[in-house]
């Protein structure tokens, strides 16, 4: 591989940038605004607002959204899904599974659900 | 609108996002910035992102335009700037027009009569496109670069045209040019003694013959061309065209604009959602046929999808039989059903898909238009009278097998076939002139309904119209507009 093309790739792993603007994918074809350019010029200061710990990150899933994913996996409605469920989730959201220390038989409830949620969430955006 | 988490990988996007991103040019935005970020690799990406957003320069020009001299460079250069609002940069420009850092240096070996090294040419350049206004509004760098070395350091700073117009023209044309070469020393416009002289008198009697031009210096300067000449083509190769400088300076600069607003091919996806309008016999469903079989997309003729439906004994079907039984045509209503239908089966939204016979005028293009259906590539086939009514009044078609011929284009292979050929009663003389009619009277309107259409002269080799349709179809649009969101 040509020096150049070395230095290139380095760059774009140390920022995480593919997963960045794969994110703002996500985002622009999530919400479609009117305006893509001032819409993704918004993410990006509420990233910069995050990153001070002035505002909250863009995240993909707000409050009402964990919600619900949470009672689409819980089909049977008794109040816990499983952490096969749980990890299940996190990967489909591109989310990190590691560092879960979870017995096969724990129940997770909606509360921990959400709070697992936002804190693997906050982990993803804070490498920004 | 939220998307269920568990939702299959394979499933195709839903239609509105797919539109969405490809109407809005998402790929290209996010591609664009992808691309500065790698070349000036910002410490923090973030800041950088934000402000390359807000600069909003996608679009703005960055064209090289380069030739041996008396080519006509400051010409095609000049109006291109006009053109598009752009910045102009060349040797003068530089030299006398900027006051940059490096200037006086260079004005220094100027002075002397020795030629500036090429680094010293790179810093300046570098600085000046790095100003605020070639930023917002693009430029155009004329005559530079001259060699490898130069175009090497401008890419090292960054620098990198999006077009490159590389003008040509046989030695003799250029140096019998360059003697009849005068310039306007208020508005550093060139003119020709001969090819281009001004119409207004006050400019005629501005008009100098340029300083460093004897026959000698021109023909030094035509060597020295022609030894970088290669090495720059090749590694401008891929965003280059090269135009031919010998003939009026209206095609040339004809030329020279369209090929800065083509866009070239990139990797979005893109689902080809195709309309074919012609006169019957302009070949649109053997180049639908040719389409389809290379890039796997669903063909529909709605003269087809309505006879299959009837064939089929669906509900849609038997509405739609009395009609077609009786030779009237069918309600617009119950095409556009069965058209939505088809065209959002799966496999014409993975796909795409190609239709020809639908819409036929105007209040049928805006019902597709209402149901959510829209074309991303719209053709006009163009056939000449003669043409249509040699290929229409010979076709035959074998009752047996269904294969269709023409009796001078593509003959029966036997007698015996031969003998028992028959003509469709459509493809009678009164019967094609009825439909010609019909189709011009509407296809006016059409053409202005669909603003962004390609035009195909049908009166080629299939496989060159093909090659045509192809191109058109695989290029993303041209760019019009310089400014959109």
């Amino acid at each position: 591989m040509a020096a150049g093309e070395e230095q290139s790739r380095e760059y774009l792993q140390r920022h995480r940038l593919p997963e960045l603007l794969h994110r703002l994918g996500a985002l622009l074809l999530f919400h479609r605004p009117e305006r893509p350019r001032e819409f993704l010029i918004q993410v990006l200061e509420r990233v910069k607002a995050g990153r001070r710990a002035e505002g909250e990150y863009p995240f993909l899933l707000d409050e009402a959204n964990v919600d619900a994913m949470f009672s689409l996996l819980d089909v049977l409605g008794q109040g816990f899904i499983r952490p096969a469920q749980y990890r299940e989730a996190l990967k489909t959201l591109g989310l990190s599974t590691e560092d879960l220390e979870l017995e096969d038989d724990d129940a997770i409830t909606l509360d921990v659900f959400k709070e697992g949620m936002k804190k693997k969430m906050l982990e993803s955006w804070s490498v920004y | 609108m939220a998307e269920a988490p568990m939702e299959d990988q394979a499933r195709p996007w839903p239609p509105p996002a797919g539109a969405y991103a490809e109407e809005r040019g998402l790929f290209q935005l996010l591609q664009n910035m992808l691309e500065e970020l790698l070349i000036h690799k910002p410490d923090d990406p973030i800041e950088f992102m934000i402000n390359h957003l807000k600069q909003n320069n996608d679009d703005a020009p960055r064209i090289c335009v380069l030739g041996p001299p008396a080519s006509g460079k400051t010409t095609v250069a000049m109006w291109l700037c006009k053109h598009f609002n752009a910045i102009r940069v060349s040797q003068e420009t530089l030299l006398f027009k900027e006051v940059l850092m490096q200037t006086e240096e260079a004005k220094a070996y100027k002075e002397r009569n020795q030629k500036i090294p090429n680094a010293l040419w790179a810093n300046l350049i570098q600085e000046r496109l790095s100003n605020v206004d070639c930023i917002k509004q693009g430029w155009i760098l004329e005559g530079f670069p001259e060699n490898q070395e130069q175009a090497w350091m401008l890419q090292s700073s960054g620098i990198f045209p999006r077009h490159v117009v590389m003008l040509y023209a046989p030695d003799t044309v250029l140096i019998e040019r360059s003697g009849g070469k005068r310039l306007d020393p208020l508005t550093q416009e060139v003119f020709h003694t001969t090819f281009d002289w001004p119409s207004d008198p006050l400019v005629q009697e501005r008009l100098v013959k340029p300083e460093d031009l004897s026959e000698q210096e021109v023909s030094k300067n035509l060597l020295e061309y022609h030894r970088n000449f290669p090495d720059i083509f090749h590694i401008y190769q891929k965003v280059l065209k090269s135009i031919n400088a010998d003939q009026p300076s209206v095609d040339v600069l004809s030329q020279a604009l369209a090929f800065v607003q083509t866009r070239h091919r990139s990797a979005a996806p893109f689902t080809p959602r195709i309309l074919f309008f012609g006169p019957p016999g302009s070949g649109k469903s053997l180049q639908a046929e040719l389409i389809a079989q290379k890039y796997d997309v669903v063909n529909i003729c709605c003269g087809q999808l309505l006879k299959e439906a009837v064939a089929d004994n669906t509900k849609l079907g038997e509405l739609v039989k009395p009609y077609i039984d009786n030779g009237y045509p069918v309600p617009d209503n119950l095409v556009l059903k069965l058209l939505t239908e088809r065209l959002s089966a799966l496999d014409c939204l993975t796909n795409g898909w190609v239709l020809s016979g639908f819409p036929r005028d105007v209040k049928q293009a805006e019902q597709l238009q209402k149901a959510q259906i829209n074309a991303n590539r719209v053709f006009f086939f163009n056939l000449p009278y003669e043409s249509i009514m040699e290929r229409l009044s010979q076709r035959r078609t074998d009752p047996v097998t269904g294969e269709r011929y023409h009796t001078t284009l593509r003959p029966a292979p036997t007698p015996e076939i031969q003998a028992r050929l028959r003509q469709n009663p459509k493809d009678e003389q009164g019967n094609i002139e009825k439909r010609l009619n019909i189709y011009y009277s509407h296809v006016k309107a059409l053409e202005d309904f669909y603003q962004d259409a390609f035009y195909v002269n049908a009166d080629q080799d299939p496989f060159v119209i093909f090659e045509f349709i192809e191109s058109c179809i695989i290029k993303p649009l041209p760019c019009k507009n310089i400014r959109s969101l």
